[in-house]
Order: structure tokens, then C-alpha cells, then sequence
């Protein structure tokens, strides 16, 4: 086994030293490779090529799978930056050095993700330029001078990123370490500009934005600043922060379930519940930018709304809404499994709340997954007198499913605000006065919630889409933004009555940390087709229309294999990213063992501290 | 054996494997991939499960005038093109329903003048009320009506016209455009996109 772990660094090393002469061979095979696909070509000498297929897979198929690849790693690159500078100012700030190794092991993923994220955007550009070459053409004419932005934004972004990872052990201490601080800032500042221009792309698609005069600037600025650029902006960065955070999660999970010795189990069982923690916080607040983008939508264009909520997408939602319920469940499931095995004795002071939690969050989904109309015979449909169930009917429209879904994120946070009491004595001589307050907030809350949900049924839906809907996601907010400072300042003077005991989690807890990255990471690879179906036979809807035999939305189950294909084919990616990037950390350990076995001690390398990779560390 | 059961039967054989991996296999990574397998052959299996269907580009009606002889025959048209090219059935509905967006269209043919019709149709915001209810205050937020004649739509002219047909044919009214009044394709009379061209000109055809 080490001799093949050998092999493969060999391998490694030789491919870093003829990286350069290797990509070249790559690319240059890709330059005369180009030709193959002539064959797969439309014989049409005299007008422009508009197409071009690929046998038997299919063109669009290999676009899709490759798009959505790029997307997701790129969610990942973008994301896990996010997450790993909080990790260290909250390291800097508090001078918890866990949590800076944390963010140390999490930056060392970056720079193969990056190259990784990096290759399938080119291959992906020249899939695009070979298969659509009338849409890029156009698509080119447009928005020429943000391309060039973006490779502007591309090297200050490699720059960045090499100064962060490789001076990471170098800025350690006083000024350097404000600097590093300072350069995690800027890695972020680059990385969301990289994100929201490729973003005005794929936007202008669904809702275009075209003026016929004006110089170059002029024309791509309009085409940029759509009506849906922004809220697409904000729904992806707080996605890409789930993502980032679930991911780090299921990667503890799986560390935490090979874990050899009791000092991983405590590492990856505490990496495990941050990074749990960092996805249901981005998680509470998706739903919310999810539904300003669907607003958008609707004001741009009410025909694009209703192909995607009432439409032959509507059936999507039922599975978004699955698939969702499924991630709260998860995430509760983890609190709860947190609160049973972490701190002794809370498992039976808190084991009817979580019951409670648990059944209402059943119901919730129940109410979330019931479809509008129903699948019908026509005998079926006339004893209902339609396509709507009588009594369910009731249940599947928006009303109904706006104020499940305010519900369960409640419930969610709530088993956050738990789990964060568990264990911990109040001593604050207003401790009483403050609980009576947040449980009244609380109660408030889910009735004023479910009263505008009931009474959403008897007003015009423009009352209830902007006025009731509205304050149901500002009710939410508010429980938050008073309960979760309440509950900071009392536990501020608390007793800790129990100790919090890491790695005592049971196996489970490791796979349901997977299932909830699973549950992201398809919910992002549904809703990429739902975006791109809303556009239904358009490239650019309205404006350039696709004219190829793909000019078609498959079917939810034919979609949702490829989905599940991107899914595994990106698991795997991280999969393989995680184990290069942390290759030589074993070999390093294997050598630290192997040195402290010698009698005599062997010089030590000049380079990187090793310090803070020793597993005592925090 | 229909492609969806082919597929079925693909996701049953993912979740099996899924399964005899956490059976029979004990080392981590392998049973993780297993776990994964299982997840994603279940949400495949949900997805067969729901009505499978796909969006189609509108079929292009051949508006072939020589076939049309009647106004009834136009009427045809229109229905179809209602249906279907137009998406007038995305939003309107024909008869009061719980799920309807915009107004009912039963009678229109009978309430409005084809001139006002066409004019509803292709500048939508010409004349309109923007609650449509015809109760409280104006909506701030408008169902708004797309110009049909322009993209993503883009009916041409006689296809406007045979929806109008359409809609004075079901409302029970006297369909009052002739077949005469269609441009025929290539005429000097027929732009490339006729109905952009003149609606005022169609309204004073009669």
C-alpha cells in the first residue's frame, strides 16, 4: 500500500515538474481532436454552421453533464473560501488555533479545486464554441467587454489564492497575520465579481435584456443588469455557502467513520458539526432569496412564471420540495443526534421537544409535497368534479406551502438555539424574564405565521403574494434576529453543567452528514434544469431561438438521471480532490511516526510548520 | 418496454447494488459510494413516479390558404393555435375556473369587436383594466398581457386572425373575418412578420 502511495507521489511529482509541457500535450491533442466533431456536423457548406452533434450521447447531453460539473465545482471553489476565512478570523478574533487549522485544511483543497473547477470551465467554453457556435457568436457580440473583465478578475483571483495558501504558515503572527487576513478578504472580494459575471451570461438567457444602439460598454452593461441578474447573484452566493458547508460536512462524516484513533473521532465529530452548522445557517435564508428570484421572474415575464410553477415544471416543485424536506430533516436529525450523544444527560430532558420537532416537520412536508392538481382518469376527474382533490386541493396551493415551509425553518432554528442551550445553566437574575420573552416571540410567531397562511385563501393573490407572504418571511426573520442575541447574551454568564464529549457519535450521524451534501448538491442540479427549462425552445428567450433537435425539455425522470449522474460524477471529483490534497499529510505523518521510533532524532526539513497539523493541536 | 420502465428498472439495479455493498462490504469509502447509490436510485424511482412530461417547441401550424375555405375552417386554426403555439391557454380559460389567472374568455367574441380584439392582442397595453376583477384598487403588480405578435410568441397576422375566428366561433357569434382577408405568403401585400406591420390597417379592413 505504500509502495503504491509512492508510485502515485512519484507520479504527481512528475506531472508538477512537466505540468507545463503535460497541458500543452493535452491541449494541443484537444486543438486536432476539434476536427472529429466535423463528422458529427450538419453537411452544409454554404451557410454557417448553426450545430453541431455529438453520435449517439448527444450534444446537449454532454453540454449539460459538463456545465453542471463546472457550476458545482465552481460553487465549491467559490464557497469553501467563505467558509474557511471566517474559520480564521474567528481563529484570529477568539484564538481558538482549531479553528485556523480548520481553515488551513480547507485553503490546501482550494488550489486543486481551482485547477480542477478552472479545466472544466475550458473545456466546457469549447464544447459551447463547437456545438452552438451561432448562439456564442451572438453571445460574444454582446458581452465582449466583460469577457475580458473576467480574465482581468481570473488572475487577480490566482494571484490571491497562491499568496494566501502558500504564505499561509509564513503570515502567522501580529501584522502578517492582519495582512493574511486581509488577502482571505480579497480571495473573496475576487471570487464573488467571478461569480456575477458569468451569472449576467446565463440570466441574459432567461431574461434578456437588448438595446440595438449604443457603443460596446453600453450594450453589454444593459444586457448585464437584467431583471434577474441580482437575485440569481444573491440566491448563488448563499447557496454556494450551503454548499460549502454541507460538503465540509460530509467529508468530516466519512473522515469520522474511518477514524483510527480517538483524536481524529473528536477532530472530524467537531468538523462534522461545523460544518452542519455553517449549512443550516446559509440554509435558513436560501428559501427567502429563492423566492425573491421567483418574484422577479414573475415580474419579468408572467408567462416564464407560470411554465415554471404551474406549468409542465410544476411537478419539479414536488420534488424540490422533497428533496428540501429531506435536508431539514437531515440537519434536525444531526442536532438531535448532537444533543443525545454529545452532552450526557440531555437526551431525555429534550426528548419530547424533538418528538414535537419532529412530527411537525412531518406534517410540514407533507403539506410542502402535495401536488396542486392530480394525475386523473377522466372518470376520477369528474367524481372530484376536476383535477383537484377536494380536501388535498386545499393543501397544494401557495398559501398552504408558503407557511409549511416558514414553519420548518423555525423548527430548524429552533433545534439550533437547543442544541446551543443544552448543557448550560442560566445565571443571569433576568434569565427568566428573557426565556418568557423568546418563548413568547416564538409562540407569536407561528401563530401570526399560520393566521396569514389560512387567510391568504380569502384575498386576491397579489394581496398575498406581496403582502402576506412578505410578512410571513419578515415574522421569520424577526423570531431570529431577537431570539438568537437574547440567547447569546444569557449563555454569556451561563454554568456549563455538562461538558460537551466529542467522538462519541454514533455511525449514523456520519451518513446522515453525507445524505444532507447528496440532498444540496441535487437540489442544485434540479433547479439548474429548471432554470434552463423555463427558457422552454429558447436560447436566449424571446430573442434567439433554438432551432437544433434538442430544442426540447426532457421529461423529470429522464432529467433526473443525468442529475444523478452530475451528482455522482461530483462527488467523486471532491472525493478524489480530498484525497491528493491530503496525501501528503499522511506521508507526513508516517514520517513523523517513523522519526519518533528512530533513537536519534533526524534534522528537521526547512519549510512549513507542522505544528498545527498535529491532531492535539486545538 | 417503454423507455420509463427501462429506467425504473435501471434505478432498481442502483439501489441494489447500494444495498449489497453495505451488505457485504466493510470498509468506509465503499459503503459511502453504496449509501450514495441508494439516495440517488430513490430520488430517480420518485421522479419516474410523477406525470412524465416533456416541453415541446409549439408545432408550426401550415397555414396553407388554399385549404382554407370557410370561416369555420379558419376558426379550426384558431383553436389550435390557441392551444398550442399561442399559450393563450397558459394564462385564460375558457368558463370560470378556481385556477384561472387571467379573465375568462367565455363571450369575449360576443363582448368585443374584432378590432378590439386584434388591438387587445398586439398592443395589449393600449387600452386595458389592469385588474381585470374589476373590484378595489388597481393591482401594483399586473397580470401584464404580451404583445402576441412579438416574441417569445410572435403570432403572424393570419394566425391572429384565426384565433379572433376562434373566439367569436365558441362565444356563438357570426365569425366575421372571410378567408379573403388572409395574406397570401410571398404577396407583395405580406411582410415576413405581417401582424407587426399594420393593426389599424386590419382594423379598417371591415
Amino acid at each position: 500500500m505504500r509502495y503504491q502511495c509512492e508510485w502515485i507521489q512519484r507520479l504527481l511529482r512528475i506531472g508538477s515538474e512537466y505540468g507545463g509541457m503535460l497541458l500543452g500535450l493535452v491541449i494541443a491533442a484537444g486543438l486536432f481532436g476539434l476536427p472529429a466533431l466535423v463528422f458529427g456536423a450538419d453537411v452544409a457548406p454554404a451557410a454557417p454552421t448553426e450545430y453541431r452533434d455529438v453520435p449517439y450521447v448527444g450534444s446537449r447531453n454532454v453540454i449539460w453533464v459538463v456545465a453542471q460539473l463546472h457550476l458545482l465545482l465552481a460553487g465549491f471553489v467559490l464557497g469553501v473560501p467563505m467558509f474557511a476565512w471566517v474559520c480564521e478570523v474567528v481563529a484570529w478574533r477568539g484564538g481558538e488555533k482549531r479553528y485556523d487549522k480548520l481553515a488551513k485544511e480547507f485553503t490546501k483543497l482550494l488550489t486543486s479545486a481551482y485547477a480542477t473547477t478552472a479545466l472544466f470551465g475550458g473545456i466546457l467554453l469549447f464544447l459551447l464554441i463547437s456545438f452552438y457556435p451561432k448562439l456564442m457568436n451572438y453571445l460574444t457580440d454582446i458581452f465582449f467587454p466583460s469577457f475580458i473583465l473576467y480574465c482581468i478578475l481570473f488572475l487577480a483571483e490566482t494571484a490571491v489564492l497562491y499568496l494566501y495558501w502558500y504564505g499561509w504558515d509564513a503570515m502567522q503572527g501580529g501584522g502578517k497575520k492582519t495582512f493574511h487576513i486581509f488577502l482571505g478578504f480579497m480571495l473573496n472580494f475576487f471570487a464573488f465579481f467571478i461569480m456575477i459575471v458569468p451569472n449576467s451570461w446565463a440570466t441574459f438567457q432567461a431574461s434578456p435584456v437588448v438595446i440595438a444602439e449604443g457603443t460596446d460598454m453600453a450594450r453589454a452593461w444593459a444586457a448585464t443588469w437584467n431583471p434577474t441578474w441580482w437575485p440569481v447573484n444573491i440566491h448563488r452566493i448563499i447557496a454556494n455557502v450551503v454548499l460549502g458547508g454541507y460538503i465540509c460536512g460530509a467529508y468530516a462524516g466519512i473522515r469520522y467513520l474511518s477514524a483510527k484513533t480517538p483524536e481524529e473521532r473528536d477532530h472530524y465529530d467537531w468538523m462534522g458539526y461545523v460544518g452542519n452548522f455553517i449549512g443550516v445557517f446559509g440554509l435558513l435564508s436560501l428559501p427567502f432569496a429563492g423566492y425573491w428570484l421567483m418574484r422577479e421572474i414573475y415580474q419579468y415575464n408572467q408567462q416564464m412564471g407560470i411554465t415554471l410553477m404551474g406549468g409542465f415544471l410544476s411537478w419539479l416543485f414536488i420534488l424540490q420540495a422533497m428533496l428540501i424536506g429531506v435536508l431539514f430533516l437531515g440537519s434536525n436529525y444531526y442536532f438531535w443526534l448532537g444533543i443525545t450523544y454529545r452532552i450526557p444527560g440531555s437526551a431525555l430532558k429534550y426528548r419530547k421537544p424533538m418528538l414535537a420537532m419532529l412530527v411537525v416537520l412531518l406534517l410540514c412536508l407533507a403539506v410542502w409535497m402535495t401536488p396542486h392538481s392530480l394525475v386523473a382518469s377522466l372518470e376520477e376527474a369528474a367524481k372530484m368534479g376536476g383535477t383537484h382533490h377536494p380536501l388535498l386541493g386545499v393543501l397544494g396551493v401557495m398559501s398552504a406551502k408558503m407557511t409549511v415551509s416558514n414553519l420548518m425553518i423555525l423548527v430548524t432554528f429552533m433545534s439550533f438555539i437547543m442544541y446551543w442551550r443544552a448543557g448550560k445553566q442560566d445565571t443571569a437574575g433576568w434569565a427568566r424574564i428573557a426565556k418568557a420573552i423568546m418563548g413568547a416571540v416564538l409562540v407569536l410567531a407561528g401563530i401570526g405565521v399560520i393566521i396569514l397562511g389560512v387567510w391568504g385563501y380569502f384575498v386576491p393573490a397579489i394581496i398575498r403574494i406581496n403582502y402576506f407572504s412578505t410578512s410571513q418571511v419578515l415574522i421569520v426573520i424577526g423570531v431570529m434576529l431577537t431570539i438568537t442575541p437574547l440567547t447569546a447574551l444569557l449563555l454569556k454568564s451561563a454554568k456549563t453543567t455538562t461538558e460537551m464529549v466529542w467522538g462519541k457519535m454514533p455511525p449514523r450521524a456520519g451518513y446522515s452528514l453525507v445524505l444532507n451534501a447528496i440532498m444540496v448538491i441535487l437540489l442544485m442540479t434540479l433547479m439548474g434544469y429548471a432554470r434552463s427549462s423555463s427558457r422552454v425552445h429558447w436560447h436566449v428567450y424571446g430573442v434567439v431561438r433554438d432551432t437544433s433537435q434538442y430544442a426540447f425539455s426532457p421529461a423529470l425522470g429522464y432529467a433526473s438521471g443525468i442529475m444523478s449522474l452530475c451528482t455522482f460524477l461530483f462527488c467523486m471529483l471532491v472525493a478524489f480532490i480530498f484525497w491528493v490534497a491530503t496525501m501528503s499529510d499522511k506521508a507526513k505523518a508516517t514520517t513523523e511516526q517513523k522519526k519518533v521510533e528512530l533513537p536519534h532524532g533526524m534534522p528537521a526539513m526547512a519549510g512549513a510548520s507542522s505544528a498545527l497539523d498535529k491532531p492535539n493541536a486545538h | 418496454m417503454s423507455e420509463v420502465v427501462r429506467l425504473q428498472l435501471i434505478c432498481l439495479s442502483v439501489v441494489g447494488c447500494g444495498i449489497l455493498i453495505l451488505l457485504f462490504i466493510k470498509s468506509v469509502f465503499p459503503r459511502v459510494i453504496g449509501f450514495v447509490a441508494i439516495v440517488l436510485g430513490i430520488f430517480m424511482l420518485t421522479a419516474l413516479a410523477v406525470p412524465q412530461m416533456a416541453s415541446l417547441p409549439p408545432v408550426e401550424e401550415k397555414f396553407d390558404i388554399a385549404t382554407v375555405k370557410t370561416p369555420t375552417d379558419m376558426a379550426a386554426i384558431g383553436q389550435k393555435i390557441f392551444f398550442s403555439k399561442g399559450q393563450c391557454a397558459l394564462c385564460h380559460t375558457i368558463g370560470p375556473s378556481e385556477s384561472a389567472r387571467c379573465p375568462d374568455l367565455k363571450g369575449i367574441g360576443a363582448k368585443l369587436s374584432r378590432e378590439f380584439l386584434y388591438e387587445s392582442l398586439t398592443q395589449p397595453q393600449a387600452y386595458i383594466y389592469k385588474d381585470y376583477r374589476h373590484e378595489g384598487v388597481p393591482k401594483e403588480y399586473p397580470a401584464q398581457m404580451p404583445a402576441i405578435n412579438k416574441n417569445p410568441i410572435g403570432l403572424s397576422r393570419n394566425e391572429i386572425l384565426s384565433v379572433i375566428a376562434f373566439l367569436q366561433q365558441m362565444s356563438g357569434e357570426p365569425i366575421s373575418i372571410k378567408p379573403s382577408e388572409l395574406e397570401v405568403p410571398g404577396s407583395p401585400a405580406a411582410p415576413g412578420k405581417a401582424a407587426q406591420s399594420s393593426p389599424i390597417a386590419v382594423a379598417q379592413a371591415h
